[in-house]
């Protein structure tokens, strides 16, 4: 095919999930969509297969392929033009229930020609807490609606009884009726757009430039791995539930133009919602894989046949139903992105040509605060606090980490400012900033994390309620590499005032930083807790890892550091050893012997060597 | 001519695995070298400064070049868990 109309149509195929989600934003109302961008659309061939990868989060790219391909076994002989499909069950293709896909064929003069595929984490699916993240469930039939496929539009007419259903079964349904009005405009654009295209280049055309771009994805990703050096690596990322830990391993082995993932030796399955099921740990590595490995080329299907991937059954990394799932997103499958990272970026290390692509892992935590209660416009809020989007870098061959710089899986996450929040939520912050000391000392530091506290500010029942998850904060996630330190964890407190107002005591309405807060501190992980009156809640993210060795660092950047509060003095002397004068800059001789005395101290002589 | 394999380190040309910084060399190419190098396990908590808040037991292993003390990788651990072993076939 002439490379021309090839560029074109692949262009256009592009623009046409860019379109999809600007659509998808319009309509949705929530702000874990708008604001953290917690979405994802993506086209799929008519087996559906990947076809164009999209933006959003990059480990739904594969699990939607799967909810294509179950939706095409279960309706088979049942698929018309103008149908939209619903699943959303973890076991056939979803992360967990409330990442609700709605997937819808494309067809051309009768023929079947392509999917586009779409999700959002909808407002609430009607599990035990609100919001979908349910740390008490036990099983998934306490984490809400779930269904393995569902024809919600049916040749273009709204199956109300089914619509209708679902939302008797959900909290603030017209919030979730919004979500799922978002992710069928979002289709029917895909699908007009598409229709376009293979009306003005005839749908052999666009069958044979698709085909060819997902062969071209292959033998480009091959080629790529073919110029990266054969070895086995292997990381390991800890996380802690209510004392429980857990460990998920991997040893990546890489071999010719081939990639194994092998994630023998996880931990079995939990009794805790933080397991995924098998499709998520597949999609949980290619969540870095595109960007780190395949950063030009196209993501589609061709990027996926050069992998295979073992994952036990009845770990946390494959769980059997029906084992609680709802918090996979920020438990196992996260993880998945963490090992997968790490063992690429040691890969990609080995190579002089691809060295600088490695990258510490970003924001290993992901934890997820959950609010949920009447606001002060006596509106049911429920919704994420989108600071989990916030993240952090890792740091870089080159470059530090981003401070507060996002995370590799989803390139377009973000947060909302101060000011959306307390307008949805009855909350007023404390403060927002970075975190000093949080990212991972290195030659280049991680990002550092972001530090808040929250106060209820009018609400109309005294407060408000929030659902703790993630993997616990005992653990450091985001891993160095080369040499870089880990970032630090993240961390959660509940600040009792109340009984101390109650006595008269002095509670400061003003603090400032965690050290000005009043009151008990008390720290917490894991489930639901309330939020009201004077009592604060306080939450840290967890830094970005380092990259090579922290005493190898440029004391100018040391003097940036400090000067910006992103690094302590007694960190830059005894981490990084430089050490500042009364004026803030570098005491060249000070830090020399700073250094010399850690050097030493590696090797375990008492005296600095001459 | 040495091939790299890692942020760290490369194969020499005697085929040893050698820290980049200094050519020490950490044994032959193809196995772990970890047990080679100068090795300080120390509590994760606290290292790095306040924010380093994690669980007493959590250990940061880091692996020091016995030649120039460059720190040449690092892993969090569990007392008693493997190293992490990566193996680089040039």
């Amino acid at each position: 095919m002439d490379p021309i109309t090839f560029s074109i149509i692949r262009h256009r195929l592009y623009r046409v999930i860019d379109e999809a989600v600007i659509t998808l934003k319009h309509v949705s109302g929530s702000a874990i969509t708008n604001e953290g961008h917690d979405l994802m659309v993506s086209l799929y061939r008519a087996d559906g297969s990947l076809l164009m990868g999209g933006v959003g989060f990059l480990h739904h790219l594969t699990s939607a392929a799967e909810a294509c391909k179950a939706i095409i076994r279960r309706f088979e002989g049942r698929i018309n033009e103008g149908d939209v499909f619903l699943t959303n069950c973890p076991y056939t293709a979803a992360l967990h229930t409330s990442d609700v896909y709605l997937v819808a064929p494309i067809h051309y003069g009768g023929e079947l020609v392509a999917w586009s595929a779409c999700f959002v984490h909808v407002y609430d699916i009607g599990a035990m807490v609100p919001g979908g993240f349910s740390p008490d469930s036990r099983d998934i039939f306490t984490e809400g609606f779930s269904s393995p496929g569902l024809k919600l539009v049916d040749r273009g007419e709204m199956n109300t009884d089914i619509m209708d259903t679902l939302l008797n079964m959900v909290r603030a349904p017209e919030m979730v009726a919004l979500d799922l009005s978002s992710m069928i405009a979002a289709n029917n654009v895909a699908r007009e757009r598409m229709v376009a295209l293979v009306k003005k280049y005839g749908p052999r055309t666009v069958d044979e430039a698709c085909q060819l771009l997902v062969d071209q994805s292959e033998e480009s990703f091959r080629d790529r791995l073919s110029e990266l050096p054969d070895g086995r690596w292997e990381s390991r990322q800890y996380f802690d539930i209510e004392d429980e830990t857990y460990r998920v391993l991997l040893a990546m082995t890489k071999k010719d133009d081939t990639l194994t993932f092998d994630f023998t030796g996880s931990s079995e399955q939990s009794k805790y919602g933080i397991n995924c099921a098998y499709w998520a740990s597949w999609g949980g590595f290619f969540a870095p894989l595109f960007p780190l490995l395949c950063y030009d080329i196209t993501w589609n299907d061709g990027v996926l046949r050069p992998i295979s991937m073992i994952a036990p059954e009845g770990t946390i990394v494959n769980c059997t139903r029906p084992a609680p799932i709802s918090l996979a997103t920020v438990g196992a499958i996260q993880s998945v992105n963490n090992a997968a990272c790490i063992c690429i970026s040691k890969m990609l290390s080995a190579s002089e040509k691809y060295a600088k692509e490695a990258t510490a892992i970003w924001h290993g935590s992901h934890f997820a605060i959950f609010m949920f209660g009447q606001n002060q416009k006596n509106q049911e809020a429920i919704g994420i606090m989108t600071e989990t989007f916030g993240g952090a870098g890792g740091g870089r061959s080159f470059a530090d980490g981003v401070d507060v710089g996002g995370e590799i899986p989803n390139p377009i996450g973000r947060m909302a400012n101060v000011e959306t929040t307390e307008s949805h939520f009855p909350v007023r912050y404390l403060f927002r900033r970075a975190t000093s000391d949080s990212g991972g000392p290195g030659k280049y530091r991680g990002g550092t994390s972001l530090e808040y506290a929250i106060q209820q500010h009018d609400s109309p029942d005294g407060g408000i309620h929030y659902v703790v998850s993630g993997k616990g904060t005992k653990f450091s996630m985001s891993d160095g590499l080369g040499g870089g330190h880990p970032g630090a964890p993240c961390n959660f407190r509940w600040v009792h005032n109340n009984e101390a107002a109650a006595e008269g005591k002095y509670v400061n309405p003003f603090a400032n930083s965690a050290e000005e807060m009043t009151g008990e501190q008390e720290s917490i992980s894991w489930g639901v807790f309330p939020l009201m009156d004077r009592d604060v809640l306080y939450v840290r993210s967890d830094g970005g890892g380092g990259y090579g060795d922290p005493i190898e660092r440029d004391p100018a950047k040391i003097v940036c550091d400090v000067r910006e509060g992103a690094v302590s003095e007694t960190v830059a002397r005894h981490v990084y050893g430089v050490v500042l004068d009364d004026a803030g800059a570098v005491d060249k001789s000070a830090s020399e012997e700073a250094r010399a005395v850690i050097r030493a101290e590696r090797l375990g002589r008492a005296e600095v060597a001459e | 001519m040495s091939t790299r394999i890692s942020a760290s380190l490369v194969v020499n040309d005697t085929g040893q695995i050698a820290c980049m910084g200094c050519d020490h060399e950490l044994g032959p190419k193809g196995e772990p070298w970890k047990e080679a190098a100068q090795i300080d396990e120390a509590p994760l908590k606290g290292s790095g400064g306040s924010p380093y808040s994690n669980a007493s037991n959590i250990l940061l292993r880091r692996f020091y070049c016995p030649g120039c003390a460059k720190l040449l990788d690092t892993e969090t651990a569990l007392d008693g868990d493997p190293f992490l072993n990566d193996v680089v076939n040039v």
